[in-house]
């Protein structure tokens, strides 16, 4: 054959092929329905609370789209013109970002005008989430907080009696000692405690430290309380041992189901207690044969708990946020706070309807009796500190290395929390020379120009 | 020449035109243009958030750039992951050398060699972390089994009164080097085996039959053979003849391969460090390129990013020049 | 060598003849298991339950087939497989066609500016992929192309390289070939397609490969790109076995094992003109 019949009928295969991709383009949203997508990650309880979504409002259609989730794609997606309608957010930073970009729609009119107020309403715990300068720009999805999750055959088999009520972690201590088990060549068969390396933050806040100043304009994480706090924290690895390092993860983690999480490893089986949320319900509820307990988390010198959650937010360049609003008041709504709790999905978002029968004692569930716990820690739940003057991600990001690297055992805690408030100050600098709007808020606030 | 074809040369240039211009256009708009337009935006602040309003920096970012210790830091862990080409390529010599012959079942051979480079992407990620999992993957299995079994260890305990442990692999920051790690300068406690040789030597592995092999396969084609039977007929031996004969003819081969594996290895390294370690331990397998990305859609800080893409792009260059300056002087592109 | 052989006795000879063959076999043969065992641990963990994945035991105590259909029950694998077939083919297409005739201005026509154009060309193969990747993405959002099969198609569809690889082929067809067509009174274009593409056919399979795999494998560029599902390609959609939300090795595995079967087939297909097609250069004579 001729190169050019090649050509030619390679080509004409590819307009076959290219009218087949157009007649195989997904169906539009059925007419009369207001399309609404909704980014956020691919939980299956989100399935459930879309469906009742689109039941309890025939004339919406609303679709999750769990392949676009993370910040940047959602901004930058959403600054192209193809953002979805309502998307998650995760903490202050994320909020200040998506506002400062543009993205965030301001709805706080839209909810005054449904008769919703927020600081009266929802978790403290979340205001950062939705909370910028004063405005509102969405609404919870739910809040969590951790307490300590505990294995009851465990206990009963090591003749512990369950524990209940507050302790200090000092008071903690002998019992993760006594319930973590190693063979005569010190490799650990199970772990006292398990947690995950994140709840550094926590560990901060029960000894009194801070993230920044309480204007945000300076990062203080290098004060003693916070050392403190994060060295207890690497302590129990190293020192008392009650918990597994970097390497002894490893060596439990496996590439199925859930991934490496402390949450995976306490369903395996491989820790008598765990530091987690309700939400862990979620994924505990499907192991078969394990009898859970909670009790309060430890607290160190001061009783606070690190309280964190997720927010909807509305696209601003979406021509149908008017139409989005609807998918916030659901959230405000009974039905969608009672599924929430039904789920385990952590907990509602709206504070009164953690405090029902249905929520204490879910008949589909008999042998969860420990849901006060989670009702009342969250009482005492506090959200990570934010400040305007840094970006987020680079402020993670240098904390990341930092507390890597004390995780590993390869820094002290109180060099990796010098070097990482002296990065994050140089961070803040460097966002004040940028920007000239937070130059004059910065001013404002301490009459000097940088940190 | 004839009139007719006197009168043809007369319509090149337009008939070149008509030629190029398809190509071209598509060069200009997607490679000439965007190169020039990062170029311009590198001297702005330009940034996704709305609050910085947009200016004209001139070399802001660049001096930026070099009081950035992450940016050394990620540099030094980019030219590290690249140490592992000269092994790589030599490597795609010898196979090739091997294969180009009539041996029975060539082609299997060829197939299984290229078999990595079909893979190439998450699924061979996931498997690779899994063959350096420190406690039970394959790799230290084999690694402990000849310390342990093969008395290796007690030798080296008689020796020097330690024992050798397998390495910690992707959860460690050790490397070859002694490189530390938060500032570039040797530190003994650093040395080892960490994350970036775990990638090293996968990406040996991976590229050893792949496209390079291939190259060299067709190189070695296209020697003439009278050359080689020639270089026999004066009693030439086999390295003689690899030396004298091959080697110079593959030259335009292996320039072509040295340059374009620095430019993959200075652009490399993205989807290890974003499947396989997060960047992490501590950073030590962030590359510049996931260092671009972060900067570009995590901090939206598009002309810093762009600035440390040009730096990039100015390394490859002058390493290039100097390449083609004492590489290529006999050859003829 | 040869002739010096059959000077050697009989033993002597076929010692050596088997000793090289015996030797060659036996450095391919263990480089070459070290390149599949990692692939027959794949290929053996796509039949295992999720469980079994990371066991040491690479063979699967109950073999699950199933995990192949699951992998079409979970994500569009059809759609995804298209999508990637049918990318990959528009790039290689388009690549061919263009770069070939550029080729063709480079190595055959005369004009002013030619030198100067190619090294400009191969000046542009040193581009490090990040430098164009901003400005093309700004491009695509401007010309409306975020999340169509247009914008995945189109920036790949043209590149230096395919130019750089024909025109060093083209080179080394005999001149005399198409003087003599044009002596006929063939025009550019006939001379093009009939004299010059017939013998450029190893090139151009080498280009149309490289292209092909290159394309169906690009695992970034989608990623930024497309945000539907239905225009999501294999390396972008198998990504839902490994989220936060159940990691499914074995069906990653599965999906990887059938993500590259055709490429194998095309491989052993066409690798002999693969080494054919590639000039790159020659030593100055």
């Amino acid at each position: 054959m001729s190169m050019k019949g090649v050509f030619l009928g390679v080509f004409l295969c590819l307009v076959l092929l290219t009218f087949v991709a157009w007649r195989l383009r997904p169906a539009p949203a059925p007419p009369g329905k207001i399309p609404l997508t909704w980014v956020s990650d691919d939980n299956p309880a989100r399935r459930e609370q879309i469906a009742l979504f689109n039941r309890l409002h025939p004339d919406y259609l609303l679709r999750l789209d769990p392949g676009n989730t993370g910040m940047e794609k959602v901004i930058v997606q959403s600054l192209a013109g193809v953002g979805p309608d309502l998307f998650d957010c995760y903490d202050g930073y994320q909020l200040s970002a998506y506002v400062r970009s543009g993205i965030a729609w301001d709805v706080t009119d839209a909810l005054k005008k449904a008769g919703i107020d927020v600081t009266r309403d929802v978790w403290p715990a979340v205001f950062p989430n939705i909370l910028h300068e004063g405005r509102v720009y969405g609404f919870p999805t739910n809040v969590a907080v951790n307490a300590i999750w505990f294995n009851k055959d465990i206990f009963d088999a090591a003749g512990i009696p369950y524990p209940t009520g507050t302790m200090t972690w000092q008071q903690f201590l002998p019992l993760a000692q006594k319930l973590t088990v190693r063979d005569k060549n010190g490799r650990a068969k199970r772990f006292g405690l398990l947690a995950d390396w994140w709840n550094w933050k926590q560990f901060v806040l029960q000894w009194g430290g801070r993230m920044f100043t309480p204007d945000g304009t300076k990062c203080i994480i290098d004060s003693p309380e916070a050392i403190a706090g994060v060295q207890f924290f690497h302590d129990l690895i190293y020192r008392y041992r009650v918990m597994p390092s970097p390497v002894e993860e490893a060596a439990m983690a496996t590439t199925g189901g859930w991934g490496s999480g402390a949450i995976h490893f306490f369903g395996g089986g491989k820790g008598a207690m765990a530091l987690g949320g309700r939400w862990w319900l979620c994924t505990l509820r499907n192991v078969e044969g394990l009898r859970l307990g909670a009790f309060a988390c430890p607290f160190g010198p001061k009783k606070v708990y690190r309280g964190y959650g997720r927010a909807t937010l509305i696209n601003a360049k979406s021509s149908r946020r008017e139409a989005a609003v609807k998918f916030l008041l659901y959230e405000a709504g009974k039905p969608y706070n009672d599924l929430i709790n039904h789920q385990a999905d952590a907990l509602a978002p709206v504070k009164k309807y953690c405090y029902t029968e249905e929520y204490l004692h879910d008949p589909a569930f008999p042998d969860e009796d420990f849901n006060a716990v989670w009702r009342d820690v969250m009482n005492y739940g506090l959200p990570d500190e934010v400040s305007p003057f840094v970006n987020g991600n680079r402020a993670t990001r240098i904390l990341n290395k930092q507390l890597d690297l004390v995780k590993n055992d390869q820094k002290s805690a109180s060099a990796a929390l010098h070097t990482a408030a002296r990065q994050i100050n140089e961070a803040i600098r460097d966002m004040l020379k940028q920007d000239p709007t937070l130059r004059m808020q910065y001013a404002k606030l301490t009459g000097r120009s940088g940190p | 020449m004839s009139w007719k074809t006197r009168r043809l040369r007369g319509h090149e240039g337009a008939a070149a035109m008509a030629f190029l211009l398809p190509n071209f256009l598509g060069f200009l708009v997607f490679t000439i243009g965007p190169v020039f337009f990062s170029l311009v935006a590198s001297f702005s602040n330009w940034n996704l958030q709305r609050t910085i309003p947009f200016q004209w920096i001139g070399l802001e970012n660049y001096a930026k750039l070099f009081h950035d210790p992450d940016f050394w830091l990620y540099f030094v862990n980019t030219g590290y992951l690249m140490l592992g080409l000269p092994v790589a390529i030599g490597g795609s010599l010898v196979l090739a050398l091997l294969l180009n012959r009539d041996l029975r079942g060539i082609v299997a051979y060829r197939t299984l060699f290229y078999l990595p480079t079909f893979t190439s992407g998450v699924a061979l990620l996931i498997l690779w972390k899994a063959l350096y999992n420190p406690d039970f993957g394959p790799v230290n299995v084999v690694i402990n089994w000849f310390l342990d079994s093969l008395g290796v260890n007690r030798l080296v305990a008689i020796l020097t009164g330690r024992e050798l442990s397998a390495p910690q692999w992707l959860l460690s920051t050790r490397n070859l080097l002694g490189i530390g790690v938060e500032q570039v300068r040797i530190v003994a406690k650093q040395w080892g085996l960490g994350a970036r040789d775990a990638i090293i030597i996968m990406g040996i592995w991976v590229a050893i039959g792949g496209n390079n092999m291939l190259l060299y396969l067709a190189g070695l084609s296209n020697i003439p053979q009278e050359l080689l039977e020639a270089a026999q007929i004066d009693g030439a031996g086999r390295w003689a003849t690899f030396r004298h004969v091959t080697w110079p003819q593959l030259a335009p081969t292996t320039f072509f391969i040295v340059v374009m594996s620095f430019i993959g290895g200075l652009q490399g390294g993205f989807e290890q460090a974003r499947v396989m370690t997060g960047g992490g331990p501590a950073g030590t397998t962030t590359t510049l390129t996931y260092y671009i990305y972060t900067k570009a859609f995590e901090e939206f800080d598009i002309g810093y990013s762009c600035s440390i893409a040009w730096v990039l792009f100015i390394i490859i260059f002058v390493v290039t020049l100097i390449n083609w300056k004492f590489g290529s002087r006999e050859l003829n592109y | 060598m040869t002739k010096q052989m059959t000077r050697q006795s009989g033993f002597g000879r076929w010692w050596r003849r088997r000793g090289r063959f015996v030797f060659s076999h036996g450095v391919l043969a263990f480089l070459a298991l070290t390149m599949l065992a990692p692939f027959l641990w794949m290929v053996l963990a796509s039949f295992k339950p999720l469980v079994e994945v990371e066991e040491l035991n690479p063979f699967p105590s109950k073999w699950q087939p199933v995990n192949y259909l699951q992998v079409f029950r979970e994500i569009p694998f059809a759609r995804y497989y298209f999508n990637s077939l049918f990318v990959a083919g528009w790039v290689t297409f388009l690549q061919c066609l263009t770069s070939a005739m550029a080729a063709y201005a480079f190595a055959r026509l005369r004009w002013k500016w030619r030198d100067h154009v190619f090294r400009l060309y191969l000046a542009t193969l040193m581009i490090p992929g990040v430098v164009t990747m901003i400005p093309n993405y700004t491009l695509m959002v401007k010309l409306h192309l975020l999340d169509s099969y247009q914008g995945l198609i189109i920036p790949a569809a043209f590149t230096a390289f395919g130019t750089f690889l024909l025109r060093q082929f083209m080179l080394t067809i005999p001149r005399s070939l198409d003087e003599a067509a044009q002596m006929d009174g063939a025009t550019h274009w006939q001379v093009f397609w009939d004299v010059i593409l017939p013998l450029t056919r190893p090139g151009l399979i080498t280009l149309a490969i490289f292209t092909f795999m290159g394309n169906y494998r690009s695992f970034f560029w989608p990623l930024v790109m497309i945000k539907s599902q239905h225009l999501r390609t294999l390396p972008v959609g198998m990504l839902y076995f490994d989220s936060i939300y159940g990691r499914q090795t074995n069906l990653l595995m599965a999906a990887t094992v059938m993500n590259i079967v055709p490429l194998i087939i095309l491989f052993v297909v066409t690798q002999k003109f693969l080494i054919k097609g590639i000039q790159l250069g020659a030593v100055k004579g």
